[in-house]
């Protein structure tokens, strides 16, 4: 899960990490008071999840009272919904520099990057000059020990007096990524004020989804999701992305489902949406068909070969969705697996033509989606 | 012959009481697998087809010879099950589990390394010799996918493994050990370090893996082949050719990043080194034989 930037700068802000100054604002009339806290010039940031906001328009830095208040009319009414805006403190910097700390599975620890390019996307800059980025294995059994994160600092060429601040911080990054079970916990820019103190200029927090179950601080909410088919998927914990194509997945198993969804493409085919029924949701037949039948499509594909996931049940489950759902767009079955003539004769009392061959469903299904 | 399983080896199944548990102990069983006793905490003097239950790991070492462990444990609970396993010296250990917190990964597999273990998964089937044993869910009565043969599978998906393993019976062939190393994003065991036992096993002649984006076992295969540390025929399917950049779609472990992890990398890689890259499932049996695989030893 994908924190707001103002919810990272909190978890930062409780951790001694320090932040600009900065209200969180939802909606225009709440301005006023916030540029009297705040001062100017200062910084409207976009609380979205969308990475690339300065480039999209998302960010205004702005120096007069006018300028803000057009500016958060702009964004609060901007064609993505945007539900709040952190106003920010412009600050007065030096220098920024990069840091975050994430896993390196090969190795099996953690990985603290930093590179004193501040504000770059890290991932350019890894496949393009990964010698600008310093790395520091942690070893999750004994954490960031202070001499690294200090020779981290040394390697990024800071002053004795930066050296300083950046051990200190780069240990409390360290524990908000243990504490929140970080997938990645980045501050890019950080900045280095004009008095030489670290400020984080921006905060990306991404909590691993496995972990969810001890980390229970920050939920989304249906207005976090795009659509109203995502968020009932989530609810039923059915992993589902909503795409602009003309063909419906509903298959089982993550690799089979991304496989079937490269195959739509091979064949000139577009997805409409990506949707997994397979694995713990093997009997959640009727909720994703509902899913699927709330994205606009021309054609629902199944495809499943599945083990626990019974093939007379996801059978079963898909004569019961059409009795009761009633859809309004041909549906393309190809069900493999255990109990699987079990399977084939329940679709075929039901009136489908069930197949058996994944590439000759995926090519029914884009034929379906054309017209022909 | 086969790899890391076969019908002499010993295994106990740690949750061997609860429904996955006891339902899959007993097809492991009628393939042919050598279960001989289980632990689940608090049901210990219970039998499960007809195999002792144990309180404790410990327990269970100290009354049988064991060499191998089968979890079937909640991932909350997957890290504590794994470190009392490697603290009883056992060295093999497959965990099946979807949703083991990542954090908890990374030290399953630091304190493997330092046991000297293998830790295959989680979020995976498990292992599978067809026609001999298994340590795992798999649907193994399925002739088309499931039938013994010469080429050695290793996979980070389940669905996708069956789709696959068919296009490879189909073909003509069958499977010596098929290694499920799972979906997440920190697998106990990588490809690239089954690939010594697969060299060295004399019923493989190729080995398939079957992978997809994100992460990088793809290309730790290509190196093992370029430093000649793996010599057999090698065919890879990778999934997620077509996945919108920057999204994750599919496995946890299914997403670039760093910069790295990318369809386009991994197949330059594989290919770079002379192993063959199947553009669909049904490629894959026809690159078998392509290579001149043989049908058999």
């Amino acid at each position: 899960m994908k924190l707001y930037e103002y919810q990272a700068k909190e978890v930062f802000k409780e951790s001694g990490i320090p932040i600009p100054k900065s209200i969180l604002i939802h909606q225009e009339d709440e301005l006023a008071q916030a540029i009297e806290q705040i001062g100017l010039p200062l910084v409207i940031k976009s609380q979205v999840l969308t990475g690339g906001r300065g480039k999209a328009g998302l960010i205004s830095f702005v120096k007069t009272k006018e300028d803000a208040i057009f500016h958060v009319h702009r964004l609060f009414n901007h064609e993505i919904k945007i539900k709040s805006l952190l106003i920010e403190q412009a600050v007065h910097i030096k220098a920024e520099i990069y840091v975050s700390i994430t896993v390196d599975p090969y190795m099996a620890t953690g990985l603290l990057l930093a590179s004193k390019e501040g504000g770059i996307d890290i991932e350019i800059l890894a496949a393009t000059q990964p010698e600008k980025i310093v790395r520091e294995p942690i070893d999750l059994r004994y954490g960031l020990m202070p001499y690294q994160a200090q020779s981290v600092a040394y390697e990024l060429g800071l002053s004795p007096e930066q050296t300083k601040e950046a051990t200190k911080l780069l240990l409390k990054l360290y524990d908000v990524f243990k504490k929140y079970d970080c997938e990645l916990v980045e501050i890019n820019p950080l900045f280095i004020t004009e008095e030489n103190t670290l400020v984080a200029g921006d905060g990306k927090l991404m909590i691993d989804d496995n972990s969810l179950f001890r980390q229970t601080r920050f939920e989304q909410t249906k207005e976090d999701y795009k659509t109203e088919a995502e968020y009932d998927a989530v609810q039923e914990g059915i992993p589902f992305i909503q795409f602009d194509g003309d063909i419906g997945l509903m298959c089982a198993g993550a690799g089979l489902t991304t496989t079937v969804y490269d195959l739509i493409n091979y064949e000139g085919g577009k997805v409409a949406n990506y949707l997994e029924f397979g694995g713990p949701n093997y009997k959640k037949a009727v909720k994703a068909m509902e899913i699927c039948l709330k994205v606009p499509s021309k054609v629902i594909l199944i495809v499943t070969f599945g083990t626990i996931a019974r093939a007379d049940v996801m059978a079963e489950g898909i004569v019961d969705a059409i009795k009761r759902l009633k859809p309004d767009r041909p549906i393309v079955t190809c069900i493999r697996g255990t109990n699987e003539a079990e399977a084939v004769r329940i679709l075929k009392e039901a009136g489908l033509e069930p197949l058996f061959d994944t590439e000759e469903a995926v090519k029914k299904a884009v034929a379906l989606s054309k017209g022909v | 012959m086969s790899i890391f399983i076969d019908q002499h080896t010993k295994v106990l199944v740690q949750g061997i009481t609860g429904s996955e548990g006891s339902f899959w102990t007993k097809h492991m069983i009628e393939l042919g697998t050598k279960v001989v006793c289980g632990v689940t905490p608090g049901k210990e003097g219970q039998f499960v087809e007809g195999k002792p239950v144990y309180n404790t790991v410990k327990k269970a070492v100290l009354l049988h010879d064991i060499d191998a462990s089968m979890l079937f444990v909640p991932p909350k609970l997957t890290k504590d099950a794994v470190m009392e396993t490697l603290n009883s010296g056992i060295k093999k250990i497959v965990t099946i589990s979807d949703g083991i917190p990542l954090h908890d990964m990374v030290l399953i597999r630091q304190a493997a390394k330092e046991h000297g273990a293998l830790v295959v998964g989680g979020n995976t089937s498990g292992v599978i010799s067809p026609k001999v044993a298994m340590m795992g869910s798999f649907p193994h009565w399925i002739e088309r996918v499931y039938k013994k043969g010469n080429i050695g599978v290793m996979t980070r998906s389940g669905s996708l493994t069956n789709e696959v393993t068919a296009m490879i019976v189909e073909a003509g062939y069958g499977v010596s050990t098929l290694i499920g190393v799972g979906g997440d994003p920190v697998p106990g065991t990588r490809f690239a370090e089954m690939l010594p036992y697969y060299e060295a096993d004399s019923e493989t002649n190729a080995v398939v893996i079957i992978g997809e984006l994100g992460g990088t076992m793809e290309e730790e295969v290509a190196e093992a082949i370029k430093n000649k540390t793996f010599t057999k025929p090698l065919v890879a399917f990778l999934g997620g050719r077509t996945a919108p950049k920057g999204q994750r779609m599919g496995h946890a472990g299914a997403i670039i990043s760093g910069g790295k992890g990318s369809v386009e990398d991994k197949i330059k890689a594989l290919t770079e080194v002379g192993a063959l890259v199947a553009e669909r499932p049904r490629m894959v049996g026809k690159l078998l034989v392509e290579l001149k695989v043989p049908k058999s030893i």
